[in-house]
């Protein structure tokens, strides 16, 4: 039977022997697996254990007997328990000289001792467990199951005990190793990576649950591998990192961190356990951005000021990759902001009240589109920033040079800029996509400005004057205006505003079926002699227009013709009253008496109904004293007056006596040297200090209107609440308000004084106050 | 001079060779004697390039014969799982039509293919094995199960007596 060197076939009762045999297997499968293994040796010490354990102490009789010898009143005895101990000896005594001989490696080496040991030593395991299958199945099991502790099957038997005898000896150096491969790699020399990948293997592979042996776990890994190369990664960072930021500058530093971030994200993956890559990146980050984070926080601001969107980037993901890395620069980042937005508004304000509306609304887009790109370049979009931008933009829009007379100068510069972006002149040159683009501009400062309802006065009184002088460039562009605004602020602040645009629709539709009317019913005579009008019905509560201040005797042929629509519209619309807003009316009148040079063709004077009114006099008479001109039109001395001056300047008229001021004693002659160069000729020319005097009345509006805001305010609250301590009225309040503009606390209490004296309200005990319906 | 076509072989059909304890060479496919976990591995541990014979020292020709019988019949069995409803397999009595059939041997013959199952780790067969016995005991005297299976009685009466007392019990009446 001994054909390659075994003992003999030993009797399954011998321990001894049984042992000598399998020792002699076992030897063979650890030193020489290639070199020793047959079907006959294989079988053999199978056969060996088998044997073994079902050998009865007390031989009966032969197999004939079937079972009928086996008797064993206290239950199965089962056998193997002497050659699980035999075979830990063995393992002992075999990992003591595989430990002892790895002494004579170091380094990589050593690596490579480790790994081949390791190989050869559970490759032998896996055969062994093969062979000692009979002792897993029936000795090992019950005792598992008996929950005896230290008892595992034999090929896990295999590791605990190179645990023992092996690794805890000999780990430290092994990681010793490893951790020397590593440097070497992040110096840049090319490794044997897999050796590193073989030694985590089998680390992981020694992570043996104690309380379930089939089930393995991290703690071996864990804690002899995570754990020093974690250490010796901060230290190899710290130190490079101190070295590096020495010897170059910040924005360098920044690149190299990136660069070894990347690195040891790529390690991973390469040789390292997926584990590991949240623990690694947390170390990294800690040595590499942590500890320089007020570093890289200084180089901020010049940053800023030198606008570097990559360096910015830059510090953007390194900061966000720490816990509360970037809060400091958001900080920064909005006090710069204003301070641009300020610096740009400062560049602008030397012109002074000239200044332009559209230079300064340009002003302010520049510096927040300038910012928002970097924003979203360079921080991600990230929102807080966003949020940043918004808070530094809201300061510098509201609260800047320009806006020290009052912060509603931005909501009238604004509305202004609207105005001329909307009306004939400027938008003619602007083709559509622009004009949505200009808009969405605007609309990108009014979201920072606070005083919304000093916008909404200026728009709708420029709105107003657009549409009643036909000014508008395009319905087009109002209407998306409109919607914009509708869309950030709700139906109630656009609300009138379309209710003018609806008017200006309905007196078109007016305006045809009038002529239609005229067809029908006027002679021929009558249409002849009438002028051709147009109309606009305005309704009362939504035009912000008042009524002219002065008297007004229109003249004979415009009274017929206002007369005749009057009664038509009367007809249609019962009860209603029509007030005649002269000062927006304008009309065209033709100087028959003047030649265009060169030509037969008259020149058409465009004036205002007054200036209509004062010109038709010189048609009875060539000179019209100033006395005449104020009983013919009944105007008001502040109206007659500029209205003349208009004509005296452009020469329509010769006073006399030359230089003679608007006053008794003062005429006109009509001057037929009028030297006409365009064919119509403008007249209707508004006075500067009538466009200051309409300023400061919407400002002044606008103080009576936030009084009733904030009243109507204070008294939805109360209505729904009934009780209310002052304090949380005020403050609520102000929530429902700010939306429109920031109102003051001192003039909330006002108002609240003011409906306690309408009785409105009522003082009751404490702080509190009480609704009175 | 088949050997050369091995290789084109499906390896599951590949044709091995076994030696019965009585020196016997018994040829099957590896497929079948896979069914023993100890061929398996050994075959998967040193490979079955050879055309060595594999012994089998505790085994003889016939019983071989009517283990790999067994096999054959449950060569496309799955593989039984490590704790396959251990509990419930054990707890059941019941045996399929075949093997019914296949253990209705004489009694000397039942226990060496249980021997034979244990030894060459065939759990399905062991199981099949010892339900055959657990069907014979069951509903027996104790005196019938001693004839069953010709087990002389050395009790003494008074053991005997105390037995049944401490029993008693689990007696049903």
């Amino acid at each position: 039977m001994s054909t390659n060197g075994m003992p003999p076939v030993p009797q399954k009762d011998d321990v001894k022997a049984t042992w000598n045999y399998l020792e002699a297997g076992v030897e063979k499968i650890m030193t020489n697996l290639r070199g020793g293994m047959d079907m006959k040796t294989y079988m053999g010490l199978y056969t060996a254990i088998h044997n073994f354990c079902t050998a009865q102490k007390a031989v009966g009789g032969g197999p004939g007997q079937g079972f009928a010898s086996h008797q064993n009143r206290g239950g199965a005895h089962l056998l193997g328990e002497d050659l699980y101990q035999h075979l830990i000896t063995y393992l002992q005594n075999h990992l003591e000289s595989v430990q002892s001989r790895s002494k004579e490696h170091v380094d990589e080496a050593l690596l490579t001792y480790y790994i081949k040991e390791w190989n050869r030593y559970t490759t032998a395991g896996q055969y062994n467990n093969h062979l000692f299958r009979y002792l897993n199945r029936h000795w090992v099991k019950r005792e598992m199951d008996e929950g005896k502790k230290n008892i595992y099957d034999i090929y896990t038997l295999h590791l605990v005990r190179w645990k023992e005898d092996m690794f805890m000896g000999t780990q430290q150096s092994v990681m010793r190793s490893v951790l020397k491969l590593v440097e070497k790699q992040r110096n840049g020399e090319t490794i044997e990576q897999s050796q590193i990948k073989s030694v985590v293997d089998s680390f992981v592979s020694l992570g043996l649950d104690e309380s379930d042996s089939t089930k393995s776990t991290l703690d071996v890994y864990k804690e002899y591998f995570e754990k020093p190369f974690l250490t010796s990664t901060a230290t190899y960072y710290e130190n490079e990192s101190r070295q590096f930021l020495a010897e170059n500058s910040v924005v360098e530093y920044m690149k190299k961190a990136e660069a070894r971030l990347d690195e040891e994200k790529e390690r991973v993956p390469l040789y390292l356990l997926n584990e590991i890559m949240s623990p690694l990146m947390r170390t990294c980050e800690q040595a590499l951005i942590t500890n320089h984070s007020s570093v890289l926080r200084e180089e901020f601001q010049s940053l800023l000021d030198q606008d570097k969107q990559d360096d910015l980037g830059r510090m953007y993901k390194l900061l966000a990759r720490i816990p509360d890395g970037l809060d400091p620069l958001r900080t920064r980042f909005e006090t710069h902001v204003r301070k641009a937005g300020l610096a740009a508004v400062e560049k602008v304000s030397s012109e002074g009240d000239n200044l332009e509306p559209k230079v300064y609304v340009e002003a302010l887009l520049e510096v927040h589109t300038q910012y928002q790109d970097l924003v979203n370049k360079a921080f991600n979009g990230e929102s807080e920033f966003v949020r940043s931008l918004d808070n530094a933009c809201r300061e510098f829009v509201n609260r800047n040079k320009i806006c020290k007379s009052g912060s509603n100068k931005s909501p009238e510069l604004l509305a202004k800029y609207t105005d001329t972006l909307l009306k004939k002149s400027t938008a003619k040159m602007t083709e559509e996509d622009d004009m949505e683009k200009l808009l969405t501009q605007i609309m990108t400062v009014f979201k920072y400005i606070e005083d919304k309802d000093v916008f909404q006065k200026f728009y709708s009184r420029m709105l107003a004057k657009r549409l009643v002088q036909t000014s508008s460039a395009s319905d087009d562009a109002e209407t998306s205006m409109i919607s914009k605004l509708k869309e950030a602020c709700g139906f109630e602040y656009t609300n009138k505003l379309q209710r003018m645009f609806q008017d200006m629709q309905i007196s078109k539709d007016l305006n045809s079926s009038y002529k239609e009317w005229q067809q029908e019913n006027l002679d021929a005579d009558e249409i002849k002699s009438s002028v051709d009008a147009s109309y606009h019905i305005l309704g009362t509560g939504f035009w912000p227009l008042t009524p002219p201040t002065t008297p007004f005797a229109p003249p004979q042929t415009i009274v017929k013709t206002y007369e005749r629509f009057a009664a038509f519209y009367n007809n249609k619309h019962q009860g209603r009253k029509l007030t005649w807003l002269w000062q927006l009316c304008k009309g065209e009148m033709k100087a028959n008496y003047l030649r265009m040079p060169n030509s037969k063709a008259s020149p058409t004077f465009q004036v205002s109904t007054y200036q209509l009114a004062i010109l038709l006099l010189f048609n009875d008479s060539e000179t019209v004293t100033y006395e005449d001109m104020a009983e013919g039109t009944k105007l008001a001395k502040e109206t007659l007056d500029p209205s003349i001056g208009v004509f005296v300047k452009a020469k329509v008229v010769n006073v006399s006596p030359e230089g003679g001021k608007p006053e008794a004693g003062t005429s006109y002659t009509l001057n037929h040297g009028f030297k006409a160069k365009k064919l119509k000729i403008n007249l209707n020319i508004g006075i500067k200090s009538e466009q200051k005097q309409e300023v400061e009345d919407t400002h002044k509006t606008i103080e009576e209107d936030r009084k009733l805001l904030m009243q109507s305010a204070i008294v939805r609250i109360m209505k729904s609440r009934k009780k209310m301590k002052h304090q949380q009225l005020v403050s609520e309040t102000i929530q429902q308000i700010k939306n429109r503009f920031s109102p003051k606390v001192s003039d909330i209490k006002k108002c609240i004084d003011i409906l306690l004296e309408k009785e409105y309200l009522e003082r009751l005990e404490g702080d509190e106050l009480g609704y009175l319906a | 001079m088949a050997a050369a076509s091995t290789s084109a072989v499906d390896p599951a059909k590949k044709m091995i060779m076994l030696t019965t304890s009585d020196n016997i060479d018994i040829k099957v496919e590896r497929e079948v004697a896979e069914r023993s976990i100890l061929i398996k591995n050994l075959l998967e541990d040193l490979g079955s390039e050879g055309d060595e014979p594999i012994p089998i020292p505790n085994v003889n020709e016939a019983v071989m014969k009517k283990v790999l019988e067994w096999c054959e019949q449950h060569r496309k069995d799955p593989p039984a799982t490590q704790d396959d409803d251990s509990d419930s397999r054990k707890k059941s009595t019941d045996i399929d039509e075949w093997d019914q059939k296949f253990m209705q041997v004489d009694q000397e013959m039942l226990f060496e293919i249980i021997l034979a199952a244990n030894y060459l780790d065939i759990k399905a067969l062991l199981d099949v094995g010892c339900k055959t016995v657990a069907n014979m005991i069951k509903g027996k005297s104790p005196d019938e199960i001693r004839k069953t299976f010709n087990i002389q009685n050395d009790f003494t009466p008074e053991e005997e007596d105390q037995i049944r007392r401490e029993n008693e019990w689990a007696e049903d009446r």
